[in-house]
């Protein structure tokens, strides 16, 4: 198995955020979702790979090649879309065609026109007048245009509604079906990941929680559940998370924990489980 | 087609929009200041002012649009978005002199003013000269602060000049030397060339020194 992005150990400090020894992989093919709460770290972890910001230290590769000393070679097979839209809300569509078509040798413009008009968008429109779901559609025009190998998306479907959520996640689906084109894209509805994504890297405050696959991922926290006194001090000493109500808890607790706890109730933890209790763990939820 | 150039293409996509407020101040205000002063030199004076104050319109475009990222994804390096700013600034200066110097001349000319070759020659040196000053300090100003803050590097030329004309429009009258433009209008046709020759020579010289300052900045700057 090929791997499209290699992130190792990097690492970004600014102001009073600093970003901590981030690894992962993501293998040729498949998609992977970069997940974690407000502030975490995602989208400077994008721009990084993007060199849009410089890295502290660390490495980063794709397609084999670092992204700095080959950003040029790298940035013709990559393709991104971010929130909000980052072309000039003046242009037209084919304006935004013309303009970006010639950074890109293999720009292909039969398949742009047929992008468009399986997008259902009018090449006549100005940006500004494409709603939010159309503007991203037309980044992801663009990016599939030059035949991007590897697209990565800073949370593409926050401002969708459920049918072009719908539509966007089949199409990375089908984006993906050859084995050579991969998917990176944070997001915070996790839910297309449950529907879309192959592996799943976790950041919290800065810091990698997990990386690998989104089985593999929910399968390693179990939902503990119980009556107040089931909250014994080995359980919260064990538990990742706890929600405390009048008469009962949930936690979040590893599952190779579940050997020391026997007896417990527990229920299989979403993603959102997991995001929510161990984003919360510091504090008393 | 080479980056630089694709770079300065985007920017001047960019400015489409505006062209027809740009025009109106490049081309007809300055055009107007001629025919009110009856002097070709103020009329290219005002023309180069004027298209070096449009500069910041790219940099005002971009931020408004948050096209930084795109700037990010493009397959181009830094550098290469940093020449191809200035030479779309550098063209748009060019021309708008170029037109004064077409125009101004033919519309003095009709409201029976006598304009010499050599007026015309030392109208495009100092046309050329004042807008590679404005410019020079403007460009690195943008890219390090934006096209708001920026814009304060744009009075950084427009006072040194003042402050030297003062100085200058002084000296002459303490001296009781002739005023500065009938100096410059006395000159004759050769002398206007070395002019111009010096006037090209400076501007590339401060260009090349601005570029590898905002080449220095923007390689440094994270989007």
């Amino acid at each position: 198995m090929t791997n499209c992005l290699e992130v190792k150990n990097i690492s970004k400090s600014f102001g009073e955020f600093t970003l901590r020894d981030i690894s992962f992989t993501l293998p040729k093919g498949y998609i992977m979702g970069l997940i974690g709460p407000n502030g975490s770290g995602k989208t400077t972890t994008i721009k990084l790979i993007l060199n849009m910001l410089r890295r502290d230290s660390g490495s980063i590769n794709i397609f084999g090649l670092d992204n700095i000393s080959h950003e040029q070679e790298v940035k013709k097979k990559t393709g991104a879309v971010f929130e909000p839209c980052f072309f000039d809300g003046e242009w037209s569509v084919a304006r935004t065609e013309k303009n970006l078509s010639v950074f890109y040798e293999n720009w292909d413009s039969a398949l742009f026109s047929e992008l468009l008009g399986k997008f259902r968008i009018s090449a006549k429109k100005l940006v500004k007048e494409l709603s939010k779901g159309m503007q991203m559609k037309l980044m992801l025009a663009c990016a599939l245009s030059y035949n991007a190998k590897l697209l990565i998306l800073d949370e593409p479907t926050s401002g969708l509604d459920p049918v072009s959520r719908d539509e966007l996640l089949e199409y990375l689906n089908a984006y993906i079906s050859d084995g050579e084109h991969s998917v990176l894209f944070s997001t915070h509805i996790t839910s297309d990941l449950q529907r879309s994504a192959d592996y799943i890297t976790y950041i919290t405050d800065g810091e990698m929680f997990f990386s690998g696959g989104k089985d593999e991922f929910t399968e390693m926290f179990r939902i503990a559940k119980g009556g107040t006194d089931e909250l014994t001090p080995l359980l919260t000493e064990k538990a990742l998370g706890i929600r405390k109500y009048s008469l009962g808890f949930e936690a979040l607790v590893k599952t190779e924990s579940l050997y020391e706890l026997p007896g417990l109730h527990t229920e299989p933890a979403s993603i959102d489980d997991i995001i929510i209790f161990t984003a919360k763990r510091s504090e008393n939820i | 087609m080479s980056n630089i150039r694709k770079c300065a293409a985007m920017d001047l996509s960019l400015v489409r929009p505006y062209v027809k407020t740009v025009l109106f101040f490049v081309l007809i205000m300055p055009a107007a200041f001629a025919a009110i002063n009856r002097s070709l030199l103020m009329g290219v004076s005002f023309c180069a002012c004027f298209m070096a104050m449009t500069s910041g319109y790219t940099f005002s475009i971009s931020e408004k649009n948050a096209m930084e990222r795109l700037y990010g994804i493009l397959p181009v390096r830094r550098t290469e978005m940093v020449f191809g700013r200035y030479l779309f600034v550098a063209l748009t200066g060019l021309a708008a002199i170029a037109f004064s110097l077409i125009v101004h001349p033919l519309l003095l000319t009709l409201l029976g003013e006598h304009i010499s070759a050599a007026d015309i020659v030392d109208a495009a040196a100092f046309g050329l000269l004042m807008f590679s000053i404005y410019t020079v300090f403007q460009l690195p100003g943008y890219f390090k602060y934006g096209s708001v803050k920026g814009r304060l590097f744009m009075y950084i030329p427009t006072g040194g000049i003042l402050i030297i004309l003062l100085i200058v429009h002084k000296f002459l009258k303490i001296t009781g030397s002739p005023d500065l433009s009938e100096d410059v209008s006395a000159l004759p046709l050769p002398a206007s060339f070395i002019l111009l020759l010096i006037s090209i020579a400076l501007s590339a010289v401060i260009y090349a020194v601005s570029i590898a300052v905002s080449v220095k900045i923007v390689n440094r700057k994270e989007m």
